[in-house]
């Protein structure tokens, strides 16, 4: 004779609600409108870009407006893209690229010194640091212009519509990612493991260098990758700072805007797009961007 | 002599009289001159690099451009005040020219230099700025879209707030280059006064569904898609939707019985302190020539000052169609004068009014 379990915990057999539909089916019902949900934030995160791309090939003889889906499609207007687009994207690369090294090599330190310094008014300074990021970027553009024509007529120093100047505008702007993200991992880390590797010999240098570093190298990586994103894309700054021999990209295309969405400009920024997902899909076939980010990036 | 020789010795020959009887090149009379234009970017800035700019390296000068709306070009002066300004030449609009004449930062011009300046209404060649183009500011409508509404076409602006209209009219923002010269529009229409635009704040909000404009390809964009059936915009933009096909009109609005459509002025004027004052006279004479005038005006709808240059533009049948092409009818277009009009205020007003 088989023992039935009954109790206070377990409903009876007649109490339990009878199910519409077989388990099976309301799971596969579950999981079909979360991949349908997702794939609609996709789609509309994806969509923007999508338009701009097939715009760049419509084959009109004249154009004054995006036009989607493109009309006699042509790969002309890849072959017209002016130099200058060229260049400016150079410039965009060299400049963020300094930006993000930049804000690593000054950040880094400020991040240190915020969570492990004894400081006065720590808090104070803290949110000194962050501050760039309260001010409207086209304040910190004009503010930055007119600092650096000051320094011309003070010091015979002007860095305005400089490589330099622009750097140094940027680099403002961007430092405090590295240092928000750093900070962010230094006070999750586990001080013990340095004391650790002190007590078996290790200087603080090499300490630093092979067990710290390592493990917050997530947080600097992903610091630097916001400052690199957000120093390629900037305008407000770069529209005050730039001169006919250092024009960003975006600033470029921003201008030339106001005239219409020209094929060339739309043809341009599909490359970038294009370039972005490739150094994307390179840094993930080589390094892989869940070694970079994990937070066991100790090195091994 | 063998043949090689003999053939070797004509080539010098021939070389040695070309030397002498062709002059050197002569040096330019611009020669090691960098002229730093600001100006817009794209189209705008291509046009004038093809047409003047070839010009003046012709004469040895270097041009470079400056790309920035006269606004930010603006900005850039003010920072740049004691120092070296950004640009040596700068195009300015009617709205920031009060801006730029009080803030002195503009040079007397040369108009020995400037003799095209002839053909320019004497009250548009001023001490230090002279004016340059024009945009007609008015209504680019698809006339099917009206008619499959049974409306006729606008004549005021006050005709989009035609409840038929909801959604489907697209006005410039404040912020646009467009936008002072709508909301002058607007307020003057009805019948308010460039102290007094409310008026034009209450007709905006009237227009149902109204949707804004950054930047003129936006508001074709959204005639191209169908959603926009009008637009407050200025003709030429009308005039590069018919090009790329679609089928527009234009309707510049009246402000009163003796005013329609409005007139958005572009002047031009040397930075104080350049060193290249002739380069930059130079340039904008050639800026004001009828041939540069009839050409930028067909690519960019931006009609001349010059008045040598508006009567070759009727040959063209789209601008003849699009754009107010009678000088008589030019001249009763509404000019505003900034200099009466504090744009700080219009600004907070129309923040308040659109932001509600």
């Amino acid at each position: 004779m088989g023992h039935h379990v009954s109790g206070p915990d377990r409903p009876s057999a007649a109490r339990l609600p009878r199910r519409l539909l077989p388990y099976r089916v309301t799971r596969w019902i579950a999981a079909s409108l979360l991949h349908g949900w997702v794939l609609f934030a996709y789609v509309l995160l994806l969509a923007p870009l999508i338009v701009l791309a097939g715009a760049s090939f419509d084959g009109a003889e004249n154009y004054a407006f995006v036009n989607f889906p493109p009309e006699n499609p042509t790969f002309e207007w890849y072959f017209e893209i002016p130099r200058r687009y060229y260049e400016s994207i150079g410039v965009s690369i060299a400049l963020a690229g300094t930006t993000a090294v930049l804000s690593v090599v000054f950040g880094v330190p400020a991040a240190f010194g915020l969570v492990r310094a004894v400081l006065p008014g720590r808090p104070l300074l803290s949110a000194i640091f962050r501050s760039p990021l309260q001010i409207p970027s086209v304040v910190i553009g004009i503010s930055f212009l007119h600092l650096y024509y000051a320094m011309g007529i003070a010091m015979g120093v002007n860095p305005a519509g400089s490589f330099a100047g622009l750097a140094i505008g940027h680099f403002f702007h961007s430092m405090p990612y590295v240092t928000g993200t750093t900070v962010a991992v230094l006070q999750r880390f586990n001080t013990a493991l340095e004391e650790a590797a002190i007590s078996l010999g290790a200087s603080r240098w090499r300490t630093l260098r092979r067990i710290t570093l390592p493990v917050i190298m997530p947080g600097v990586y992903t610091g630097a990758l916001y400052s690199f994103m957000v120093s390629f894309g900037d305008i407000p700054i770069s529209i005050f700072l730039t001169t006919p021999q250092f024009t960003t990209f975006p600033v470029e295309i921003f201008l030339d805007m106001d005239q219409g969405l020209e094929p060339p400009m739309l043809a341009a920024s599909t490359l970038v797009i294009v370039f972005s997902l490739g150094v994307m899909l390179l840094v993930q076939k080589v390094v892989g961007l869940e070694q970079i980010l994990r937070s066991a990036g100790a090195r091994k | 002599m063998s043949h090689l020789q003999t053939k070797t010795l004509r080539t010098f020959a021939a070389a040695a009289l070309i030397a002498i009887v062709i002059p050197p090149a002569a040096a330019g009379e611009l020669d090691g001159q960098t002229l730093r234009v600001g100006t817009w970017g794209g189209s705008w800035q291509g046009i004038q690099r093809k047409r003047i700019a070839t010009k003046l390296e012709a004469m040895g000068a270097k041009v470079e451009f400056v790309k920035g709306n006269p606004s930010a070009n603006l900005a850039k002066l003010i920072a740049a005040r004691g120092g070296q300004a950004p640009f040596d030449v700068f195009e300015i609009i009617d709205a920031t020219l009060p801006s730029v004449l009080k803030g002195n930062f503009l040079r007397p011009l040369d108009l020995s230099l400037i003799p095209n300046s002839k053909y320019i209404n004497k009250d548009r060649v001023r001490e230090k700025v002279i004016a340059t183009w024009n945009t007609q500011e008015g209504i680019c409508y698809l006339p099917g879209k009206f008619k499959e509404l049974g409306i006729a076409a606008p004549k005021t602006y006050a005709d989009l707030a035609n409840p038929k209209l909801e959604g489907r009219v697209m006005i410039p923002d404040y912020v646009s280059g467009g936008g002072l010269a709508m909301l002058s529009g607007f307020a003057l229409s009805q019948g308010g006064r460039l102290d007094n635009i409310k008026p034009g704040l209450n007709l905006v909000k009237r227009i149902k569904g109204v949707q804004f404009w950054k930047k003129g390809a936006q508001a074709l964009t959204g005639m191209k898609s169908g959603d926009i059936y009008a637009s407050v915009i200025h003709g030429g933009w009308c005039v590069r939707a018919a090009k790329a096909g679609l089928n527009v009109a234009t309707r510049y609005a009246r402000i009163d019985n003796n005013t329609v459509g409005v007139v958005k002025q572009g002047w031009i004027g040397i930075v104080k302190g350049t060193k290249v004052a002739k380069a930059a006279n130079i340039w904008i004479n050639n800026f004001i020539s009828t041939d540069f005038q009839v050409a930028f005006a067909k690519a960019k709808g931006a009609m001349p000052e010059n008045r040598e240059a508006a009567p070759q533009l009727t040959d063209d049948a789209l601008l003849n169609r699009l754009m107010i092409l009678d000088p008589d009818k030019m001249d009763r277009m509404l000019r505003v004068d900034f200099s009466k009009v504090d744009t700080s205020a219009w600004r907070e007003q129309w923040n308040r009014a659109v932001a509600k």
